[in-house]
């Protein structure tokens, strides 16, 4: 039997020790923390976070949680930048319908899904590295399609994904809902998906058991790439348009909130529902940091921090 | 007799260079337990990977149930019904009971798995077939080796179409009252009509539950023994071995002197209780089984892992080395048992390589002399009959026995008090042998003290002036080399013979 050590059991427990303590700070120095409103408002903000972090616990669950050499695709948050770019450009400048804009974003988070999976499988560069070329390049691409400035759209669907609601709770949370129960339900309750799982969990076993391990890492990047392309509707929606720099938050919220998902898993693995427990978690810091007048820039410090914290215990409950 | 269940004939598979197997045949009766036994090279592995589809023999035919295998692939070998429980575990350590034993097989119905079902079937497998209790949702990693390999077990047979089951080195990592859970489970198998090969190592082993026996040696049939008693253990080990070795081995000159090491109640995980000493002038050999501890012990030694109790002694001084810095500093070297990725610089010249540990020899003001350190480099070339004699070459273009001799060449210039060789001859042609063999009768004649670890007896034999026995992480006695047979020393490493 493993016995986990008194101090294991302390580093397994800081990252979920620090987020408490920071809750409790905040919900003491902010008046309406704790309340229905400000959960709404906490659960809409989540939204692209919660999708981007679905790619990426299904990227991790099929290469592995190891950060430099398992599975992690940078690129996602880039994916939806370029598709909601692509959508905007398309809908505001060409007037083309938003169908088409979405099929052309469609096609490009395939093609750099595809690219990810071309390095990572075939070329065996490190999916660290790979992606975050990927991402710079894709946020390069970006930037010449919007000429680096705003575009605004006002396609009502988009307005809908915003402002609209069903059965009386706003749309954005019951897509988003309906979006991580598909990804939970493909990757925890199928056949495919406990391949999936295995071929992350150790590569040789999963091989060993006749599972087709490359297909599985080729299928998560494609599943990655297509949660950035869903996420570009919920960016759009949040600004009304796409915005250039966007990306850099949404990476930074994304990889914190997967990670820390671990951190609430039974089993210390990164999960589906563990990401969406995160990103909730994360949208409530950011949230709540703002409602007591936290400057932004010291936001991103202490989320970085936290990066550090989740990681570092990852790395070391790994060790033991 | 009972009919043969598969019969492997005449089957040749060669590497470059290397004939790893002539005509071997490989016969496997309906119900039975068959050992496969012999050295490290004699085939056993070779043979196995044909059968699972992994190489693809020169020539000879497999018959299953005496329907001839034309196309022999992983995926039609287990169509067939024939299993293999590899050495390694390869589960998934987060992964529950259930989800291990149905890896690759999952049950599921329309709405998804059918966790359950997969729950409730695994459990009673593992009462039914295995004779034990092992809850569904228990992770692995909280999971005792024996146990862990019972799931290994119960993911090759769950689905009811085994025939017959490979087990490579099955006991290897588990205790002896591991090894008796898994005994009962083999057990339990053949009752179900189920056959096995057993390959092993430990001879106590094989006699104690195979029917018949086949032994391989240099890639060819020995024997088959028809019945198998509890004392054929030597007959085997005769048939296992047999080969001229004198002639491999230089005259042994060198002088015991002075204490040197002296390991008092060391213990690791993989291994307790371990004191030994060793003195300078003298050869020392570890003999021991994969799993025995003897790689642990390497590795402790040299500070690459930490002791959890007893103490190290080296030239009279308590040593605490903590890292692999500390245990060079005091003149403790280390020869690598993974050359190629713990012992060189691959992508290094030879003289790089060589210089490595000594650069503040051949540098001044942290820039190196090239110049120094090439003529250096080139006298270690010189000595140790380093080819090419090309002290730029790139090491990783060197056969193995001078790549050998590179990693050894780069202590020498450092002048070691105690060398640690740790299976300083595997993948080395004779050639290169022999003289990897001189040299360390060098070293010794020079006054160092020598540790080899081998898996080789008869390396240990021709080299060591004694030799300490290892076997599930203890030294079970220590023998001299002086009319030392290497039959006794292979019975004594595999537990085959009372010590």
């Amino acid at each position: 039997m493993n016995v986990v050590s008194p101090i294991g059991r302390i580093l397994d427990m800081l990252p979920i020790t620090v987020f408490i303590i920071l809750f409790f700070y905040l919900s003491i120095n902010s008046t309406n923390f704790l309340s229905l409103p400000t959960f709404e408002l906490i659960l809409k903000q989540a939204v692209p976070t919660i999708i981007l972090s679905l790619g990426l616990a299904t990227v991790i669950i099929a290469g592995g949680d190891d950060v430099v050499s398992g599975g992690i695709d940078l690129s996602i948050p880039a994916v939806a930048i370029i598709c909601a770019a692509i959508v905007a450009n398309q809908v505001t400048n060409h007037q083309t319908s938003l169908l088409w804009g979405l099929s052309l974003a469609f096609v490009a988070a395939g093609i750099v899904g595809g690219l990810n999976a071309v390095l990572v499988v075939w070329l065996r560069m490190t999916p660290l590295l790979a992606t975050l070329a990927t991402s710079v390049a894709v946020v390069g691409v970006t930037k010449v399609i919007t000429e680096s400035r705003r575009i605004g759209i006002s396609d009502p669907t988009i307005i809908f994904l915003r402002d609209g609601d069903i059965f009386d709770i706003a749309a954005g949370i019951v897509l988003t809902v309906f979006v991580a129960l598909v990804f939970w339900h493909l990757v925890h309750r199928t056949k495919w998906g406990m391949n999936l799982q295995a071929t992350g969990g150790s590569r040789d076993a999963a091989k060993v058991s006749g599972i087709p391990t490359d297909h599985f890492v080729v299928a998560s990047f494609m599943l990655s790439a297509l949660a950035g392309w869903i996420t570009s509707s919920f960016v759009l929606a949040r600004g009304s348009g796409s915005s250039p720099g966007s990306e850099e938050t949404l990476l930074l919220e994304m990889v914190l909130a997967t990670f820390l998902g671990a951190a609430f898993s039974p089993r210390r693995v990164v999960t589906l529902w563990g990401a969406v427990l995160g990103a909730v978690l994360v949208s409530a810091l950011s949230v709540g940091f703002i409602s007591i007048g936290v400057n932004v820039f010291w936001t991103g410090c202490i989320k970085g921090t936290l990066i550090l914290l989740v990681v570092a215990s990852a790395a070391a409950g790994r060790d033991r | 007799m009972a009919d043969a269940l598969l019969k492997m004939n005449d089957i040749t598979k060669s590497f470059p260079g290397v004939l790893a197997l002539d005509k071997v045949k490989l016969s496997v009766l309906k119900g039975e337990i068959h050992g496969l036994v012999g050295e490290n090279g004699a085939g056993k592995s070779t043979i196995i990977k044909v059968l699972a589809g992994v190489y693809k023999a020169e020539k000879g035919r497999i018959t299953i149930d005496n329907q001839v295998l034309t196309e022999i692939t992983p995926r039609n070998v287990h169509n067939e019904g024939i299993r293999f429980i590899h050495q390694e575990l390869h589960l998934v350590q987060h992964f529950t009971v259930t989800e291990s034993v149905f890896m690759g097989q999952e049950l599921a119905n329309l709405t998804g798995l059918s966790h359950r079902h997969m729950k409730e079937k695994a459990e009673t497998f593992f009462v039914e077939a295995l004779g034990t209790q092992i809850a569904g949702d228990t992770l692995i990693r909280d999971l005792g080796i024996a146990e862990r390999k019972l799931v290994q077990i119960a993911r090759a047979l769950i689905d009811g179409a085994a025939k017959l089951v490979v087990f490579d080195e099955p006991t290897a990592p588990l205790s002896s009252g591991e090894t008796k859970k898994l005994f009962a489970a083999i057990t339990r198998l053949k009752q179900r009509g189920i056959a096995m090969i057993y390959v092993s190592h430990y001879l106590a082993e094989i006699t104690n539950i195979c029917d018949r026996v086949t032994v391989l040696r240099n890639g060819q049939n020995v024997r088959v023994f028809e019945e198998v008693f509890s004392n054929s253990t030597n007959a085997m080990i005769s048939a296992m071995v047999g080969r001229e070795i004198e002639a491999l081995f230089p005259e042994k000159k060198h002088k015991v002197l002075d204490d040197l090491l002296k390991v008092v109640e060391l213990k690791h995980t993989a291994f307790s209780n371990v004191s030994f000493n060793v003195k300078s002038g003298e050869i020392v050999g570890i003999a021991g089984l994969i799993g025995s501890g003897r790689e642990e012990l390497v590795d402790t030694l040299y500070g690459l892992k930490k002791p959890h109790k007893g103490s190290i002694f080296f030239e009279g001084q308590r040593s605490k080395f903590k890292a692999p810095k500390d245990a060079v500093a005091a003149g403790i070297v280390l020869v690598p048992r993974d050359r190629r990725h713990d012992g060189l610089v691959l992508e290094m010249s030879v003289s790089d390589n060589i210089n490595l540990a000594s650069l503040e020899d051949v540098s001044t003001a942290f820039i190196e002399r090239r110049k120094d350190g090439l003529e250096k480099s080139g006298k270690v070339v010189e000595k140790l009959d380093i080819r090419p004699k090309d002290t730029l070459a790139t090491a990783n273009n060197l056969s193995g026995g001078n790549q050998q001799k590179v990693v050894l060449g780069r202590w020498l210039t450092r002048g070691a008090k105690l060398f640690i060789l740790d299976e300083p001859t595997v993948g080395v042609d004779v050639g290169a042998k022999v003289e990897i063999y001189a040299l360390i009768e060098n070293l010794a004649a020079d006054g160092a003290g020598v540790l080899v670890s081998s898996s080789d007896p008869v390396e240990l034999v021709g080299l060591c002036d004694r030799i300490l026995i290892m076997l599930r992480g203890e030294i079970i006695t220590e023998v001299s080399t002086k009319n030392l047979g290497i039959d006794h020393l292979v019975a004594l490493t595999t537990g085959g013979q009372a010590v």
